[in-house]
């Protein structure tokens, strides 16, 4: 990491940078590379940094990040070797007042970059700080200067421990206004003077908390700042709502990033047959139907109101040409055996579904119905996937990984697990899993990803060879009735 | 419910087999939904459709003349695809019933989604 990183890469091109919910890193570096034409891409606690020169309406495309952010300044984390308030106060003031011209630099770009966007949005004014819960009752506006108002976390003086990345691990919609109970704030007031060639006078910058309705709107733009132990960042939020919340998505379901991720696994051609026999809401198919649209996509559930749901949802998005529902028991699907290119599907978490069987008969329709070469997406949960693991009888080769990009700055492992996605080498982290009593499918790859409260696994299969039996004949499904 | 997915679906009530394919389909509500026409998608289909199926299914609602086979050469003949796109994915069946032949159970079609869904004396499992 350079210090005193400014928000120029090489020729110009602005820094970016995303958060994205745990376990999807991947997932977004991937996608801004192909998307965006990326360079630089490096991922660090929880964010991804990124050049592009692409504009807004592109950068509004990405699929798989929480939200996204310009980059005015990186640096080095403020040293907790002597933590006494005043010392932090004041490497706080100098993070801020050190360098105007990088501030300048970040919103000369800013306001090109929505100068380009044919759709300016008027962003809010204030500035929220990401540690930051209350709002305060001080604050003071002075116009005609840059003037940045830094609210700061009492914890961090005293303690300066890892910091909670609070607004992707809590994966809400809208502000990053995840809680932190008890936390004490400290005002500092700092005064930025103006480079000769200055911005508009009406510029001016606030922190503040859950700012809106009037207020809100005197000002032009926020500030977001985020201070932990691996670096000190500033930035300024391209977009006022998340991109994960989905114009096009009238009902949520399934978070869509998470369901964006499973259909970028599910190796979707154009003039496939893509099935999800549990589609509930419909947001897996209205992802992959936005992203790949020359296919046609089936829903089934058995829940009247969920597909009536999800009717509602694909004519809101206008897919009703490509989206197609059914009513129909993913157990007993009335599809011949293998016409299916890829499944994709969430399987329902909680009480409502046995372990054991229910999982492994959702398994052998699922291979049943898929040709062979075919692809099997999956959200499990824990118990499911180690349901699956006890399963199976034995452990089968894995398909080796194909060659992902080694990010080159990225070490970093912020969950330790073999069976968890890991960020350095490679960019995904095959199953160790035991082969279930599906004859024929292969677990490809397993990634760890968090759904806020919990955990869950998108686990990837292929089917290499013809099942052993396509109808759950007795023996079949006793020899899979192993786990207890 | 689409032509396209009508020729997809098979009964699965027990015993049945093979000789569920096809379902016979009868409509009492048809909507025709323009839908933009999309030569390389509609020629990827081309390959996965029953042609024998679609016809009885075209029939019964009165769409015209479907070719038995599809001619050599068909990707790049306009007529055709347009044709095909029309009959597979531009016909929707909002009200109806879908009969297993061998067994002659009604799946009914309501609001333009089969119900498929067997008891549990039906089911193969």
């Amino acid at each position: 990491m350079e210090p005193g990183d400014a928000g120029l890469g090489t020729k110009g091109a602005p820094r970016f940078f995303c958060t994205a919910g745990r376990g999807l890193e991947p997932f977004l570096m991937r996608e801004v590379r192909e998307r965006l034409a990326a360079t630089q891409v490096e991922y660090m606690s929880g964010k991804v940094f990124f050049i592009t020169c692409s504009n807004l309406s592109m950068i509004k495309n990405l699929k798989s990040a929480e939200r996204v952010f310009l980059l005015i300044k990186k640096q080095f984390p403020l040293t907790a070797s002597s933590p006494s308030k005043g010392k932090i106060l004041h490497e706080m003031r100098r993070l801020i007042s050190d360098d105007p011209g990088s501030w300048l630099n970040a919103i000369s770009l800013w306001k090109s970059l929505l100068e380009n966007d044919a759709q300016k949005e008027k962003l809010s004014q204030s500035i929220s700080n990401p540690l930051k819960r209350k709002v305060d009752e001080n604050e003071i506006v002075i116009s005609k200067k840059l003037k940045v108002e830094v609210q700061k976390n009492e914890e961090i003086q005293q303690a300066f421990p890892q910091v909670k990345q609070v607004e992707e691990s809590a994966l809400e919609q809208g502000d990053s206004n995840a809680g932190r109970e008890n936390l004490q704030e400290k005002e500092l007031e700092d005064e930025v003077e103006e480079a000769a060639d200055a911005p508009s006078p009406a510029f001016t910058f606030r922190v503040s908390c859950r700012c809106s309705g009037t207020v809100a709107k005197v000002f032009t733009a926020q500030i977001f700042i985020h201070l932990n132990d691996v670096y000190s960042v500033l930035g300024i939020p391209l977009f006022r709502v998340p991109l994960a919340s989905r114009t096009y998505i009238q009902m949520a379901g399934l978070r869509s990033t998470i369901a964006w991720a499973m259909a970028s696994l599910a190796e979707i051609k154009a003039g496939a047959l893509v099935l999800d026999p549990m589609c509930g809401l419909g947001t897996i198919l209205l992802e992959a139907a936005k992203e790949w649209p020359n296919v046609y996509y089936v829903g089934t559930d058995v829940s009247d109101s969920q597909l009536l749901g999800a009717q509602g949802n694909v004519k809101a998005a206008n897919l009703q040409d490509r989206i197609e529902l059914l009513k129909v028991s993913v157990v007993d699907l009335p599809l011949p055996s293998e016409c299916v290119d890829s499944i994709i599907s969430d399987i329902p978490f909680g009480k409502k579904f046995k372990l054991g069987k229910d999982i492994t008969s959702i398994l052998q329709e699922m291979e049943r119905v898929l040709r062979v070469g075919g692809t099997i997406v999956l959200l499990l949960s824990e118990d499911h996937r180690r349901c699956l693991q006890d399963c199976g009888e034995s452990s089968v080769p894995q398909i080796p990984p194909g060659n992902h990009p080694a990010d080159p700055e990225g070490k970093e492992n912020t969950i330790p697990s073999e069976t968890e996605s890991s960020l350095g080498e490679a960019s995904k982290q095959e199953c160790l899993d035991k082969m279930p009593p599906f004859g024929s499918l292969v677990s490809v790859e397993c990634y760890k990803v968090s759904l806020g409260k919990t955990d869950a696994f998108i686990c990837k299969y292929k089917k290499s060879q013809a099942a052993r039996c396509y109808l759950p004949e007795p023996h079949c499904v006793q020899s899979s009735l192993l786990a207890s | 419910m689409k032509l396209l997915t009508h020729n997809l679906l098979t009964s699965h009530v027990r015993g049945v087999g093979p000789r569920g394919f096809p379902l016979r389909l009868q409509a009492t509500e048809v909507r025709i939904n323009p839908v933009e026409f999309n030569p390389d998608f509609v020629a990827r289909m081309i390959p996965k459709v029953e042609w024998a199926a679609l016809r009885e299914a075209a029939n019964t609602l009165q769409l015209g003349e479907v070719p038995t086979e599809p001619v050599e050469g068909y990707e790049r003949d306009e007529a055709f695809l347009r044709k095909m796109h029309h009959v597979l994915l531009e016909v929707d069946v909002l009200e109806g019933t879908l009969q297993c032949p061998e067994s002659g159970r009604l799946f009914p079609i309501s609001r333009g989604i089969p119900n498929m869904l067997l008891n549990d004396d039906e089911t193969e499992s």
